[in-house]
Order: C-alpha cells, then sequence, then structure tokens
C-alpha cells in the first residue's frame, strides 16, 4: 500500500487527480470536447512511467533531476529581471501564470482578413474545429509523452494564431509568458493556411522581482498549409532553478516552410524536442538552436526530421557553447521514408566548450530507406581556436572579451539566417545580457 | 619617442631552438627589414615578440620603453602598442570587421569611456577608402572568404585604425600579385612616420621598393649575420642567399 | 536430446536472389565426418565441464568458464537497441563443442587425407607456399594443422591456439586472458568465455618486426555447430605484427551462431594491425567482440570487411589507456538481401594527446540493411585528444536500407572532435559517363562501388584486396536491371 502511493507520488508528482480536479474547476466556460481532451491526457499521466537510465531517448539525461513535485529544490539567489526586448510587432500576447493578461491591439484590416491572435480558451469556442485538427495533434516520439500528457491535461490558456489564405503579416507576432512561481504550461498554436506569411516570437521570461518557478512544461504547434511560411523563434529564458520542457511539433505540407530558431539561455535542466514532419512535396523545414550554457546547468535536445513524401528539405543547425560545469545533449534523428526519393536533409550539430569541465553529448543519427538522397549529418565539438584567439588578443583585446567576442562569432552563423531584422537584434541582446550577467 | 629593444633574444618551438640570439633595436620613425632564407627564424621572430603561446622564449629579452613585455599576455602587449600583421590572417566567422575594430579600440579606453561611434566610423571609413576597401565590407565577417590580397589590406587597415607603436609586419608580401602588392605596401607606406617604428619582414626585395628601410638585416639559421642599410637588401638581391650562407656566415 | 535440425524460414535470401551472386561455390560443401569428441546440443554446465576436461585445462580455467555460462545464463539479449532478429537464434540447438580430437600437426604432411582436402579446396597450401609465416588453420574448433615456420619461431613469437597457449605458456597470456574484454561486457562475450576452443594466441617479444602477416582460416561444418575462437595477441613494447583473419562456410538450412572473442594488448610504442574479410554464408549469426587496449604510444588498428553472414554485430574498438596512443577502425560492409551488417566502432580515450579515427563505409543492395553504430568517449580532465569520425554509405537499389547511430561524449575544452555522415546513391551522371564509353552498366556499377570503398580497399593486403573486388563485381551484376 505503501509502495503504491510512492509510485504514484513519483508518477504524479504535484499532478494528482485532486490537483486536476482543482484545475478543471477553472476553466468553466470551456466545451465539454476540450475537458473531454484534457481528462483524456490526465489518464495518460497517470498511466505512464517516468523516464529510465535505459531509455534510449534519454540517453546521457540527467533522470533523476525530472522529479514533478512543484515545490522548489534549495534556495536560490535571485537573479536580476530581465526587461524583454521591445520588438515592433503585429500584435502581442502576455500571458501570466497561464492566463492571458494583456493583448496588443490587432490592426482592424488584419481583423477584417480574418487573422486571429488570441487566447486558446478563446480559440476553442470560435475555431473548435481547427482546435481539435491541430492542438497537441501529432504523436510524441521523441521520449517525452508523458509531459505533453501532462501539458495537455493542465494547460491553462495559450496562443492561437491564424492566418488565413494568401494574407502575409510583415512585423511578428510577439508573445511573451511568466509568471509568479506556480508551473507553467504555455503552449502557441500557430495554423497558417494557404500561401500566408507570419512570424511568431515566444518569449519566455522570468518572473518579475527576481521570483521562483519550479515546473514550466510549454509545447507549441506549427502548421503549414500549402505554400505557407512560417517563421518561429523563441527564447527560453527561466529563471535559474527550473525544470523546463519545451516541445514543439511542425508539420510542412507542399512548397511550405517553415523556420523555427530556439535559444536556450536559462532553467537548471531544460528538455526540447522538436519534431519536424515533411509531408508533401516541396515542403522545407529549417531547424535552428542556440544554446549559451554555464553553471551546471544541462539542456538536453532531442530532434527529428522525418521525410515522408518525395523532393523535400530539412535543415538542422544546432550550436552550443558550453561554460563551467555545462551540459549539452545533442540526439538528431533523420527518418527517410522508402518513397521520399529525391530528400534533401542536413543535420549538424557544433559544440564550443570552453571550459574543463563542459560535457558535450552529441548522437547523430541517421534511417534512411530511399536511396535516392542526399543526406548529410556532422558533430563537431572543440574548443575556441587558438590561432583566432591569438589573433583577437594581438589586437589588445583581453581573455574575457574575446572568449565573447568568438562565442558570439560562433552563434552568429544560426542567427544570420533570421530573415527579420528586429527579431535578429532582439535575440542578440537576450543572449549578450546573459553573458552580461556572468560578469 | 620609444624604443623597441630585443636582446640576445632566443626563441623555441617545443624542444627545437629557432632563434638563437637575436639582437635588435628599433626606433620610432624607422624602419628596419629583415630578410632571410626559409627557415631563418625570421616569422618566428616577430610572433614570439608578439607573445603567440606556440613559441618559448628561452632566452634573452625585449623591452619597450626600458621595461621588458615577456610577462605580459599579448593583448598586454598589443595595448602597450605593439602590432603584429600577420603572415596568414587568421578568419573569424561571425564576427565583423566593424565590430572586431570596435573591440579591440574600445579595449584602450579607460574604464567608463566610451567609443564616439560616429568619429569611429568616420575614421573607420576614411582608411578604408584609402585602401580601396569597399564599405560594404564592415558588415563581412573579419577575413571570412578573403582572396589573399584582400586579407592582407585587411591587416594594414587593422594598423591604421589602432595605430601602434611598433609594427611587426610578417611577411605582408607574401601570396600577393603585382597589383595587390601595390596597394598594401602603398597603404603600409602611408602610415609610416615619426610615430611609428616597423619591422618588415620580408624575403624579396620588391616591397622594400615601395617602403624603403633605414636599416636591413640579413638572419640566418637564428642569428642576424648582417646589417647594413638599404643597400644590403639590393646586394642580397642580386647575388641570392646561397651567399649568406657561404659568406657571411662565420666558419 | 533431440537431434532434429529445425528448418527456420528466413525468408528472401541471397540465394533466391540471383542479385546476391556472393561466390559461395568455394565454401558450398561438406563433409560427413565422424567426431570423436561431441558434447552434443544445448548448453548447462555439463557442455562446459566436458570441454574442459577435453581439452585437459587447469581449475582455474575451469572455473572460468562455469563462471562465464552463469553470467551468460543471466543476461537478457540486447533487443532493446539490437534487432529483434536476435530472437531467433536457438540456444539449445546449438552443438557447442566438436572436434576430430586430433592435436595440431606440425607439417602439412602428417595432416589427415580428408581435412587436407577441405583445406586444399580452401588454398590455403599455395598462400603458405608464398606469403605466409604461419598459418593455423581451425577445423571444427580444434586446430587440425598449425605450423608455424622457422623465422617466425626463432623470433621468439608464439603463435599458437587457445588451449596450448594457456596451458603451455600460462605466464604470458593468463595476465591478459579475460582482461580486455572482461566476461561480462555482453552476453555473447560471455557465451564465448564459457565455451570457446580454437583462435590464435599470439606473442610477439619486445623490439621484433614481424615480416610476414600471420593468419588463420576457420570453417564451420556440421549443422547447428556454433563456432568460439578466442583470439588473444599480446605484442611487446616497441614490436610489430599484422594478423589476417579471412573465413568461409557453407550454407545450411538452420541458424549457425559465430560468437568470437578477441583481444589486443599493445604495450609501449607496439603496433598491432587485425585484418578481417568476413564472407559467412547467409544462415550464420556472426556476433563478434573485439577491443584493444593501447599503451603509451601504441598504435591499434582494425582493418573490417563484412560481406557475409545473416547477422552481423562487430564493434571493433580501442581503449587508449597510455599517452599519445593511437586507435583506428577502417570498416567496409556490404549488405545485400537477407543481410543485415551492424559494424561500427567504439573509441574510449583514457590518457592525454590520444587520438582515434574512424572511417566506415557501407554499400547497401536490394533488401539489405546496413548499420553503423559508434561510440566515441572522451572524459574529465583529459587534455589534447583528437577524434575523426567518417560514415558514408552507399545505397544501390531503391528499397536499399541504412542507419547511423553514433554517440560522442566529449568533457572538457582541450580536445577536438569531428564526426561526419553521409547517404548518397551512385551518381547516375558518372554512369551514363561509364556507359558511353562501352561499359555495361553492370561494370559501371561496379567501377562507381569500388571507386567508393577505393581509399578503404587500399588498406587490405593485396589478395584480399582482389578477392575484395571480385565479390563487389559479383553483387553489382547482380544488382541492376
Amino acid at each position: 500500500m505503501n509502495q503504491t502511493a510512492a509510485e504514484t507520488q513519483s508518477h504524479a508528482g504535484a499532478f494528482t487527480p485532486a490537483a486536476f480536479a482543482a484545475h478543471l474547476a477553472t476553466q468553466p466556460a470551456a466545451p465539454s470536447w476540450w475537458l473531454e481532451r484534457k481528462r483524456a491526457a490526465h489518464g495518460r499521466f497517470l498511466d505512464l512511467p517516468m523516464p529510465r537510465r535505459t531509455d534510449e531517448s534519454w540517453r546521457f539525461s540527467n533522470i533523476a533531476g525530472l522529479g514533478l513535485d512543484s515545490r522548489e529544490s534549495g534556495a536560490q539567489a535571485p537573479r536580476k529581471a530581465r526587461p524583454a526586448p521591445a520588438l515592433a510587432a503585429t500584435a502581442a500576447l502576455a500571458f501570466i501564470d497561464n492566463r492571458l493578461e494583456r493583448r496588443g491591439r490587432l490592426s482592424p484590416e488584419l481583423a477584417r482578413r480574418g487573422v486571429v491572435v488570441t487566447s486558446l480558451a478563446e480559440a476553442a469556442i470560435t475555431h473548435g474545429e481547427m482546435l481539435r485538427e491541430h492542438f497537441m495533434a501529432q504523436a510524441q516520439r521523441l521520449g517525452s509523452a508523458k509531459f505533453a500528457a501532462l501539458h495537455a491535461s493542465f494547460v491553462g490558456d495559450g496562443a492561437f494564431i491564424h492566418v488565413p489564405r494568401g494574407v502575409e503579416l510583415s512585423e511578428p507576432i510577439v508573445i511573451v509568458h511568466t509568471g509568479s512561481g506556480s508551473p507553467l504550461f504555455p503552449h502557441t498554436l500557430v495554423v497558417a493556411a494557404e500561401n500566408s506569411r507570419v512570424t511568431v516570437v515566444d518569449m519566455f521570461l522570468p518572473p518579475g522581482g527576481g521570483g521562483a518557478l519550479p515546473l514550466a512544461v510549454g509545447a507549441n504547434d506549427l502548421y503549414a498549409a500549402h505554400g505557407a511560411s512560417i517563421a518561429y523563434a523563441a527564447v527560453q529564458d527561466w529563471p535559474r532553478e527550473t525544470l523546463s520542457f519545451q516541445l514543439n511539433s511542425t508539420v510542412v505540407r507542399r512548397d511550405a516552410r517553415v523556420q523555427s530558431l530556439n535559444v536556450h539561455l536559462g532553467a537548471r535542466q531544460a528538455r526540447h524536442e522538436s519534431l519536424s514532419q515533411l509531408q508533401a512535396p516541396g515542403a522545407f523545414s529549417e531547424m535552428l538552436a542556440v544554446t549559451a550554457a554555464d553553471g551546471s546547468q544541462e539542456f538536453d535536445q532531442r530532434t527529428l526530421q522525418v521525410h515522408q513524401a518525395p523532393n523535400t528539405k530539412s535543415d538542422l543547425l544546432y550550436k552550443n557553447a558550453l561554460q563551467d560545469g555545462a551540459r549539452t545533449i545533442f540526439s538528431g534523428l533523420i527518418i527517410v521514408d522508402p518513397d521520399a526519393q529525391k530528400t534533401d536533409a542536413y543535420q549538424s550539430n557544433r559544440n564550443l566548450m570552453l571550459s574543463d569541465d563542459a560535457e558535450a553529448n552529441s548522437l547523430p543519427g541517421l534511417e534512411i530507406q530511399a536511396n535516392d538522397v542526399r543526406c548529410t549529418h556532422g558533430a563537431t565539438t572543440s574548443r575556441i581556436d587558438p590561432e583566432q584567439e591569438f589573433y583577437l588578443r594581438s589586437r589588445g583585446i583581453d581573455a574575457t572579451r574575446t572568449s565573447q567576442l568568438l562565442v558570439f562569432g560562433f552563434f552568429e552563423e544560426v542567427l544570420n539566417r533570421l530573415e527579420n531584422e528586429d527579431v535578429h537584434a532582439a535575440l542578440r541582446e537576450m543572449i549578450s545580457a546573459k553573458f552580461r550577467d556572468r560578469g | 619617442m620609444s624604443l623597441l629593444e630585443i636582446n640576445d633574444l632566443h626563441v623555441a618551438i617545443g624542444e627545437k631552438p629557432i632563434v638563437r640570439g637575436v639582437t635588435l633595436a628599433i626606433r620610432s620613425g624607422e624602419v628596419h627589414a629583415v630578410m632571410g632564407p626559409n627557415g631563418a627564424g625570421k616569422s618566428t621572430l616577430a610572433k614570439a615578440v608578439a607573445g603567440h603561446p606556440d613559441y618559448a622564449i628561452t632566452g634573452g629579452d625585449v623591452l619597450l620603453d626600458g621595461r621588458s613585455i615577456l610577462d605580459m599576455e599579448p593583448d598586454e602587449r598589443a595595448r602597450a602598442g605593439l602590432f603584429l600583421a600577420f603572415q596568414y590572417p587568421s578568419e573569424i566567422p561571425g564576427v565583423s570587421i566593424a565590430n572586431f575594430l570596435r573591440a579591440a579600440l574600445q579595449a584602450r579606453l579607460g574604464d567608463g569611456e566610451e567609443l564616439d561611434a560616429s568619429a569611429y566610423y568616420r575614421r573607420l571609413y576614411e582608411k578604408m577608402d584609402m585602401l580601396k576597401i569597399d564599405r560594404k565590407f564592415t558588415s563581412r565577417s573579419v577575413n571570412d572568404g578573403f582572396s589573399g590580397g584582400e586579407k592582407k589590406r585587411c591587416e594594414i587597415l587593422q594598423m591604421a585604425m589602432i595605430e601602434p607603436k611598433f609594427a611587426l609586419m610578417d611577411e605582408t608580401d607574401s601570396g600577393l600579385d603585382i597589383d595587390a602588392l601595390k596597394i598594401v605596401a602603398e597603404g603600409a607606406e602611408r602610415l609610416r612616420g615619426p610615430g611609428l617604428g616597423m619591422l618588415l619582414i620580408t624575403h624579396y626585395q620588391r616591397l622594400l621598393n615601395y617602403i624603403v628601410p633605414d636599416f636591413v638585416h640579413v638572419m640566418h639559421e637564428g642569428r642576424i649575420v648582417k646589417s647594413g642599410d638599404k643597400s644590403l637588401a639590393l646586394e642580397l638581391d642580386a647575388k641570392g642567399y646561397d651567399w649568406v650562407k657561404k659568406d657571411l656566415v662565420p666558419a | 536430446m533431440s537431434d532434429e535440425p529445425q528448418t527456420i524460414a528466413l525468408g528472401p535470401t541471397a540465394a533466391d536472389n540471383p542479385a546476391a551472386g556472393i561466390d559461395q561455390s568455394s565454401g558450398n560443401f561438406s563433409y560427413d565426418m565422424k567426431y570423436e569428441f561431441d558434447a552434443g546440443s544445448g548448453l548447462n554446465e555439463r557442455t562446459v565441464e566436458y570441454i574442459s576436461s577435453v581439452k585437459k585445462e587447469a581449475a582455474w580455467l575451469r572455473e572460468f568458464r562455469l563462471n562465464a555460462l552463469k553470467t551468460f545464463q543471466a543476461k537478457p539479449l540486447p533487443t532493446h537497441w539490437a534487432t529483434r532478429d536476435l530472437e531467433n537464434i536457438n540456444f539449445d540447438k546449438i552443438r557447442y563443442y566438436l572436434s576430430s580430437g586430433q592435436k595440431p600437426k606440425r607439417t602439412w604432411d602428417e595432416v589427415p587425407e580428408d581435412i587436407k582436402r577441405t583445406f586444399e579446396r580452401l588454398g590455403i597450401p599455395e598462400q603458405e607456399r608464398k606469403f605466409l609465416a604461419g598459418v593455423e588453420a581451425q577445423f571444427d574448433s580444434e586446430a587440425a594443422y598449425s605450423n608455424i615456420k622457422e623465422t617466425v619461431a626463432k623470433q621468439g613469437v608464439i603463435f599458437v591456439n587457445s588451449t596450448e597457449a594457456l596451458r603451455e605458456h600460462p605466464e604470458i597470456f593468463r595476465k591478459w586472458f579475460g582482461k580486455v574484454i572482461p566476461t561480462s561486457d555482453n552476453k555473447f562475450s560471455a557465451l564465448n568465455s564459457a565455451v570457446f576452443s580454437g583462435g590464435s594466441f599470439i606473442y610477439v617479444p619486445p623490439g621484433i618486426k614481424v615480416s610476414h602477416p600471420l593468419q588463420a582460416y576457420f570453417r564451420i561444418n556440421a549443422e547447428n555447430f556454433g563456432q568460439f575462437e578466442r583470439t588473444l595477441i599480446i605484442v611487446d613494447e616497441g614490436s610489430e605484427v599484422t594478423y589476417m583473419e579471412g573465413c568461409t562456410a557453407p550454407k545450411f538450412s538452420t541458424a549457425t551462431l559465430h560468437s568470437a572473442v578477441v583481444e589486443l594488448v599493445a604495450l609501449k610504442g607496439a603496433k598491432i594491425q587485425y585484418i578481417t574479410v568476413q564472407n559467412w554464408a547467409n544462415n550464420v549469426f556472426n556476433l563478434v567482440t573485439k577491443r584493444g587496449l593501447a599503451h603509451e604510444e601504441a598504435e591499434i588498428k582494425w582493418i573490417d570487411c563484412n560481406i557475409g553472414s545473416r547477422l552481423t554485430m562487430k564493434y571493433p574498438g580501442v581503449v587508449l589507456k597510455g599517452r599519445k596512443s593511437r586507435g583506428e577502425v577502417l570498416s567496409i560492409a556490404l549488405a545485400n538481401d537477407g543481410q543485415h551488417q551492424d559494424t561500427g566502432a567504439k573509441m574510449v580515450h583514457a590518457a592525454d594527446e590520444t587520438s582515434s579515427n574512424i572511417i566506415a563505409k557501407s554499400i547497401s543492395v536490394g533488401q539489405g540493411r546496413s548499420t553503423y553504430r559508434g561510440v566515441v568517449h572522451i572524459p574529465r580532465h583529459l587534455k589534447g585528444c583528437k577524434n575523426n569520425t567518417e560514415c558514408d554509405a552507399l545505397l544501390i537499389n531503391t528499397n536499399s536500407r541504412t542507419d547511423t547511430y553514433p554517440a560522442i561524449t566529449v568533457r572538457g575544452d582541450r580536445h577536438a572532435v569531428q564526426h561526419e555522415a553521409s547517404v548518397s546513391k551512385v551518381s547516375e551522371e558518372q554512369i551514363f559517363y561509364m556507359k558511353q564509353r562501352g561499359l555495361t552498366e553492370g561494370q559501371a556499377m561496379s567501377l562507381s562501388v569500388n571507386g567508393f570503398i577505393n581509399d578503404l580497399a587500399r588498406q587490405f593486403p593485396m589478395e584480399y584486396s582482389v578477392e575484395l573486388k571480385r565479390l563487389i563485381d559479383l553483387e553489382m551484376e547482380g544488382s541492376v536491371g
């Protein structure tokens, strides 16, 4: 009897059926199909076991750090609140403690054309069909099925963005997520209809005043219909003691293109899963990430590029810079189905080691069943090139600044892929702030 | 007026001695040329003075204005006024020329002082124009994808912006065709003046047609075997390095 | 116990598909032999004790085997990452020890006629005359023929089978036996440790460069018979040796298991090169554990070519224990219908300034499947280590398959590690160009494929690289159209 209770405790942590019931009580206006989905998700969450050391999809991860008790683990030093950079935006949403608190006005013109930037709660009512079809509709293949279920059951509110056929938005939609200490479940769902264009920026920011945040389980779904184009950028800047999950799923249809760029700065242990499905000819998915790891942070990135149709392309570039005793894990798999001839798939993981105690793990993988393809993957782990270092030092630039310049240079290759200069500058500024905080 | 003194310097790579006792003094305003066959130790001399980590000083000293610089880090030596124009300049992807030079200049300012951005860019464009470098290059990554000539011009641009006291130019003319050499050499010559001491390391006489040296030193097997004025360079050019090996090395 | 052979449907095999024309004729025969010692089918303590008594082994070795048996029985099959085809191995139906009871022979003339015939067909005498320093030939797990040429013996080189080595020279071999690959390393190293027989034990004294490559042959010649040879090569300071291993086997309708263990020890400044061309018939499960231990400034190089078998699982590895030691794995794999080559490399860096290099090229034809698995590990507090890995896969037909699963762990900021992999098909332009010059499609394909592996094939001794080319030609002819 004791053991069962203990097992349930480790399987559910603070997210027991009682806690779930309390959560449901906060969603009185939700349609019944939505509540049904949540109930099913919570059931799955309770049934699924926690990851084990022997699970291939959790190889090298710090399993011990995955506890779901929402209490903080130890005292932390409050971090200075870093202000979110200002960005000219088409529309803006701000979520605090899983509730939509502020909404930047969408122009009447765009609203008239059918652009929707709203909360999931509203969308469940006004765009129920679209939500039913796209909200967490893809299978979890990268190992976090239990956490995805947790997210689906406890998600309070999130962002829903729909850009109708042929509409092109020149300025980004900016979403900010933060909280005051209770677990967060941010969600962003982007549905871009045929030939539309949109840029979305998600910022995950620490609570104001330097408060703590024990757990954040976020997810995003990106769906690009025929000919659509989505540029998605996310900056994870949670406080130092947060356990963070970011589960991404991207579906790319015919001749569509999705670019997603993830910047990882915060959390004590962050798991990021990114799945791209290239479902029709002409589809292109660009998966980018930049991680600045220090202290004893662990960044665990698992990706999957699945080519399901001929003439599709994917290109992944993940760069990690590691200082102090930080750890990173990159596990990336490219799967090419037997019918996906003329696939172009690329994957590159680059680790820059800046200290003797840092650890980088790379598991680049390929499962190729079509032969008329071009697939390459590469992983490089190295230190700062001593020749480059000497070159900068010989110009009078001191050791710390030299290191910073070279790390920024290292990241630039990824950031340069952004088309929107303002977003590029904003991301660069947030990365700089982390380096400045180190002193 | 500044003085750079290299006193009986011995430099090794690992266990292998390369420079075996070189003594040389350069005053502000002077141009010294160091010539010699491959393997003489010319580049090693320059890199060791600049503080390259691969080279070990096994004897002797280097003094800048009377103070030994051997215990100084490479960036400290640079801020003290030393500049090395590399034979093979590094490519630094992702770091733009503008940002790079900005950092180099900012490093020389005191705490709290900020570089004046518009003055900086004015100067930068002025120097770029002088060196016939397209102004768009400010946003290019340092030396990334540059031709040999472009890289060498970039070195001179940096020298022009940083305004060192002493410039050690390591085979600045190597790998350049006639036209590229002209631009680079004329650019360097334009920087010559009473505030700058230059050490030109070169294999060939032709650079010295543009930058006429005050002193010429011939190095062979790690030592200076003969010194003279600019006519020594011409004699060397006429007689070749075999003359050095046969006649100048003490039996 | 039941002696009935079990028939397993194996699906499309190389025999049914003319595309897989591996030249099996040279190995596709068997003799009706009377075996003097027979341990029966199935594996239990009695089988192990039987093997040990037949070989008249010392008590410590019997103990070693029995402990290994327990470990084997306790460990599960590694199907959580490896292919489930492993479940088709029926351990109870395999014969673990079989021998004609003959002691190793000194000269060729002393070998019994029927055994001689087997080896003559395999061409051993010719090669012995021409190039080799010595041949240790294994026939159904007991060395039926051994001959160490005088020069090698005079150099103080010891080259005997495992039984003789552990009995006559324990002071040399016991020290390293089971140390490079402990019994518990994996289920199949445990199996081998329990029932091993035959294989080559070699010791090269300090300062000797063995002039000719040493070589051994293997054969499996009975139904349900598994080969469990054990090889241990110790090369003392400053010495060098090359060892070549090549094998053929007849084809049966029941599964055959080959589970070898190869341990290499290179002491300070020593060099070992171990070359394997594996061409087992398509019903063989070939599960081999190979590892080398390199001391200071030593070098171990595995050159591995896998063309045959139903399933090969082999990940040659080097533990770089001494400063400035070097490890290298060069691997070529060819997988045709009904074949799965699951190969790779393991490099464990355990000292400063060590370097490792892995080059793996694979070709998948028809429904063949080739898999690369690699591990590169550089732990804390080391400096100056380097690793370079390159794996390239060539897929010939539309439904050929390749997988790549490397795992690279690097700690610290004083190392340089690089891994690259690519997958492609033969360039159509290249084929058209060659056809325009008069070559048939098959000839063009085989030239292309040979070009793909050329860099690696060049590293094999000549007689092997010729055989390799010939095998690939046959594969390519069948694959076209």
